[in-house]
């Protein structure tokens, strides 16, 4: 029943964010033929791309034929660069993702001991140190952090480097060290509020009428921790994991640019400046419905973990 | 005001006026124009002349990030302003009037949630053009759904207050009860979430700035100055820097003044909040082990410190208990009862807590014990059962793995072994088919089975003693009685001892052997339960019998209560704590506190004992107002 309901709002969700993606061309001032081929294109294209477009049935005619489309995997032909946009975004979602990934990984793998930690110990020098820590770095800015990473571990120390990307297919050691950098800066900012929910609901948690019984029959605070106490406290993780994803995916578009990774926000930017509207259009479509969907399997997994709403 | 909003409260709020202040000052402080180049040499680090340096142009790196400001600033106030006009009304509306409205708002708004902002920013302001206006109008609109959010809740909580419901009731128009009821009780809510929402869009014009789909050059953004002086790092880092920490501490300002202003609405924040300080060991008797206890309890006590002082929960404690009996703890709500458990259990909190007094479990003294030697004890020699099933059992683990989590801890079984003791323990406490029950979840069961379980679980490791903390108080009358018999059988079966705290009178009647009357965090009356329930001599406990009512009360018979309430714990007064609230009390009572005296192991703690001996049928109509 609950997953009827969800699946139903998903279908409507991913209808108006990909109807949404698909008017932003109605965004353009004057002739969107024009602003998508430049002034210098000569009839026959113009009236190529005007059919392509459908620009003469109305817009939600047009909008229907776009998605049927794009569901077989048709996200159009740019012309500026004559390629078809889904192999261009095929070939740049790999990096995007292994970026997205990473960040997560070096977020939640820092995150839930600095967590642990500071519930622990709450209240004491330690937790106020890293309440601190994790307030500031929730105000940083993530271009501001990269700036300042790129100037002291590429500039300064030059432990790693500034730019540039190196495929797992062409060699994993330089793979990695080329997704350090980025991934330790779009990760810090999610660190921070990963850190300071699993610190808030471990507390909660551990004033429990079922953690004070757990001390009551003599178990080492240790298993009390990590068998007892984690996992209750998890779920409000696990569902800002999800939502945050769209704080990440806003990330990687500035994260490329600053670290020159070829990925989809990297994609997105350059086809903003070289009038590629088809390419950004493509390029929202594909990051929108991928984010939906994200929340969507967070769902999912809350249910997995908190029994109580499995069997509600 | 100034001492709860913290220092550094007025210092977040200072650096955002400065910043404020210079933004619309811009024009006629003392520097070059943002665009005047060769103002100095190029890419100078910071001096008298200028400050923050110059950059690759000689620009003024000061004047840039002043300017830069304004575009920051401005687009921060305005998409905020933007966002509450439109997320506000709808937020009132949703929260205020519910049903429809409340479900088709929200409804939409949970689909606006689920959009990656930042990307339909980016993407709105390529396709529209990169301007002041459309920045502006992107983020406001994208901070509406938040703010709706925000505003339905707080409506919301208010709109259900009794000060709201009586102004609606009493036919007052509802635009009028909006304005002067609800309006002000938002706006603190508001206020730090538009402090917040200013930083959000601070970074998200920076984000687009840096990008370069703000404001066009050749006007200075912060983001554009980081995006710009991030090609001079390596020459010139103060290029970069400079903008990057003005921003930085904005960001940082923004968010602790919301921060601090949220802090201050929350009510939970105020009161009793134990000071951070170290186990403190209060002075106690010296301890003199009697021959023949299971456990005694010496002198025992535990005061909280907090900013009013001392909370004394359990102040000066003693009793012995032997094998077989049980022992009835018994008063009013915060009287220290279920604290004396903990206290004896060593179950306090770490931190904020003084103790004193000595435990003694068959020679053992509990009170010297390391943590990890009285991990030895607990869940193996003594058991524990508390109030409440509901929360007593770990909602996310199964029945089997918490009922067998014992055994394997302490009695180092292996799984399956401890699986098939678990189902026998289980069955031992009168659960039907428990083989099943062992892969259940506790939100599976029933109140009276989840306590079984609980019971059982107590059980495990064969203890020497049971605390039962009020294990009937959150069940059912019929369910209760089925419990208490189920302790008091395997009371019998084991040979253990049992420590049952209760403010069911009835219940203690029945099942103790002896009692124990607790008020203000010390015992007023101790002795067998036939001296405590029928040779009464301590007013308190008088009173607390004639405030429970009895079956053979006649129809319509008024229902006694004390009157008064228990005293607060961190300022008792002085004399006999129970005086306010005593029919008995004369001037002594104030002045003295009486000892506990022993006449015959019969010990009571009053001046002026009540000497008569209370029968059945004739408590009730006793003394009285």
């Amino acid at each position: 029943m609950i997953i009827l309901h969800r699946l139903v709002r998903l279908v409507i969700v991913l209808l108006v964010v990909t109807f949404l993606s698909y008017a932003m061309l109605a965004l353009l001032p004057g002739d969107p033929v024009t602003q998508i081929l430049g002034i210098g294109a000569n009839d026959e294209a113009r009236a190529q791309l005007r059919q392509e477009l459908g620009l003469d049935e109305p817009l939600l005619v047009r909008y229907a034929g776009w998605l049927g489309a794009l569901l077989t995997g048709d996200f159009g032909t740019s012309p500026i660069t004559r390629v078809p946009v889904a192999a261009e975004l095929a070939e740049r979602l790999p990096v995007t993702l292994e970026l997205l990934v990473a960040a997560q990984v070096v977020a939640l793998g820092l995150a839930i001991p600095v967590g642990i930690a500071a519930a622990r110990r709450a209240g004491r020098a330690l937790d106020q140190v890293l309440t601190a820590l994790s307030f500031a770095l929730l105000s940083t800015p993530v271009f501001v952090l990269g700036v300042l990473l790129i100037l002291l571990f590429a500039v300064t120390w030059q432990v790693v480097p500034a730019t540039g990307w190196t495929p797992i297919s062409v060699d994993l050691g330089w793979n990695i060290t080329s997704v350090l950098l980025p991934a330790v800066t779009l990760g810090c900012g999610q660190l921070a509020v990963y850190a300071r929910l699993l610190r808030a609901d471990l507390i909660a948690t551990l004033q429990e009428d079922y953690i004070t019984l757990a001390r009551a029959r003599g178990l080492s605070p240790r298993r009390i921790l990590w068998r007892h106490a984690l996992r209750p406290s998890a779920i409000s993780l696990i569902t800002a994991v999800g939502l945050n994803m769209g704080a990440l995916i806003g990330g990687t578009v500035i994260i490329e640019t600053l670290f020159g990774l070829p990925g989809i926000g990297r994609l997105i930017v350059d086809s903003i400046f070289s009038r590629d509207y088809l390419t950004v259009q493509g390029g929202v479509v594909l990051i929108s419905v991928g984010y939906v969907l994200v929340n969507f399997a967070v769902d999912v997994v809350y249910a997995a973990v908190d029994p109580r709403i499995r069997r509600a | 005001m100034r001492r709860r909003l913290g220092l550094g409260f007025w210092i977040a709020t200072g650096w955002i006026a400065l910043v404020l202040a210079a933004a619309v000052l811009a024009d006629v402080l003392p520097f070059a124009r943002y665009d005047e180049t060769l103002a100095g040499p190029p890419q100078t680090g910071p001096s008298a002349a200028h400050p923050f340096g110059t950059d690759g142009l000689g620009r003024d790196v000061l004047s840039r990030v002043v300017y830069g400001a304004r575009v920051s600033l401005g687009v921060g106030i305005g998409a905020v302003v933007l966002g509450l006009a439109i997320g506000a009304p709808l937020g009132v509306l949703a929260g205020y009037r519910k049903r429809a409205a409340d479900a088709v708002i929200m409804a939409v708004n949970d689909v606006a949630l689920a959009f990656p902002a930042l990307v339909f920013a980016l993407a709105v302001v390529a396709f529209a053009g990169a301007n002041l206006r459309n920045v502006l109008v992107v983020l406001g609109v994208l901070g509406v759904p938040a703010w709706t959010r925000l505003i339905r809740g707080a409506t919301l909580s208010f709109a259900e207050r009794e000060f709201v419901l009586a102004a609606r009731v009493l036919g007052v128009r509802d635009r009028r009860i909006l304005w002067r009821e609800i309006m002000p009780n938002v706006a603190v809510p508001a206020a730090s979430y538009a402090f917040i929402g200013m930083a959000v869009v601070v970074v998200a014009e920076g984000s687009l700035a840096f990008l370069g789909l703000s404001v066009q050059a050749p006007t200075p953004t912060w983001g554009g100055l980081i995006n710009e002086g991030r090609t001079l790092m390596e020459t010139a880092p103060h290029v970069v820097l400079a903008p990057s920490v003005v921003m930085f501490l904005t960001v940082l300002s923004f968010n602790l003044v919301g921060d601090r202003l949220r802090a201050l609405s929350d009510v939970r924040q105020s009161g009793l909040e134990p000071v951070r300080q170290a186990v403190a060991v209060l002075p106690a008797a010296e301890p003199r082990p009697v021959a023949g206890a299971l456990l005694q309890v010496e002198d025992l006590r535990t005061h909280f410190l907090t900013p009013r002082g001392a909370v004394k929960a359990v102040d000066g404690v003693s009793f012995t208990l032997e094998r077989g009996k049980t022992l009835a703890i018994v008063g009013e709500s915060g009287s220290g009862k279920s604290m004396l458990i903990r206290s004896v259990l060593g179950l306090l909190p770490g931190t904020g807590v003084a103790r004193g007094g000595h435990v003694h479990l068959e020679g053992d003294e509990l009170t010297a014990f390391t943590p990890e030697e009285m991990r030895q004890v607990l869940g193996r020699r003594l058991g524990t059962v508390f109030q409440d099933p509901m929360t007593a059992l770990n909602p996310v683990r199964t029945i089997g793995t918490q009922v067998a989590e014992p055994l394997r801890v302490h009695l180092g079984m292996g799984r399956g072994q401890a699986r098939e003791e678990a189902a026998r323990l289980l069955a031992s406490v009168g659960i039907p088919d428990p083989a099943r029950m062992l892969g259940r979840y506790p939100h599976q069961l029933s109140g009276g089975m989840r306590q079984r379980v609980t019971i059982a679980m107590a059980l495990s490791c064969g203890p020497d003693v049971l605390f039962a903390d009020e294990p009937t108080t959150a069940l059912d009358v019929t369910i209760q009685d089925q419990v208490l018999r189920l302790i008091h059988r395997l009371r019998e079966e084991r040979d253990m001892a049992v420590v049952l705290v209760s403010h069911d009178l009835s219940v203690v009647r029945q099942w103790a052997d002896e009692v124990i009357v607790m008020y203000a965090g010390r015992v007023v009356e101790r002795g067998t339960a036939a001296d405590v329930f029928e040779r009464t001599r301590m007013p308190y406990t008088e009173a607390l019998l004639q405030a429970a009512p009895r079956l053979t009360d006649p129809a319509h018979h008024r229902l006694r209560v004390i009157p008064g309430r228990p005293p607060d714990l961190a300022a008792v007064p002085d004399g006999c704590a129970f005086r306010p609230r005593c029919a008995y009390a004369q001037d002594r009572c104030a002045e003295q506190a009486p000892p506990l005296l022993s006449e015959g192991g019969h010990l009571h703690a009053c001046w002026y004992p009540t000497g008569r001996t209370m029968t059945e049928n004739e408590g009730a109509d006793s003394h009285g107002r």
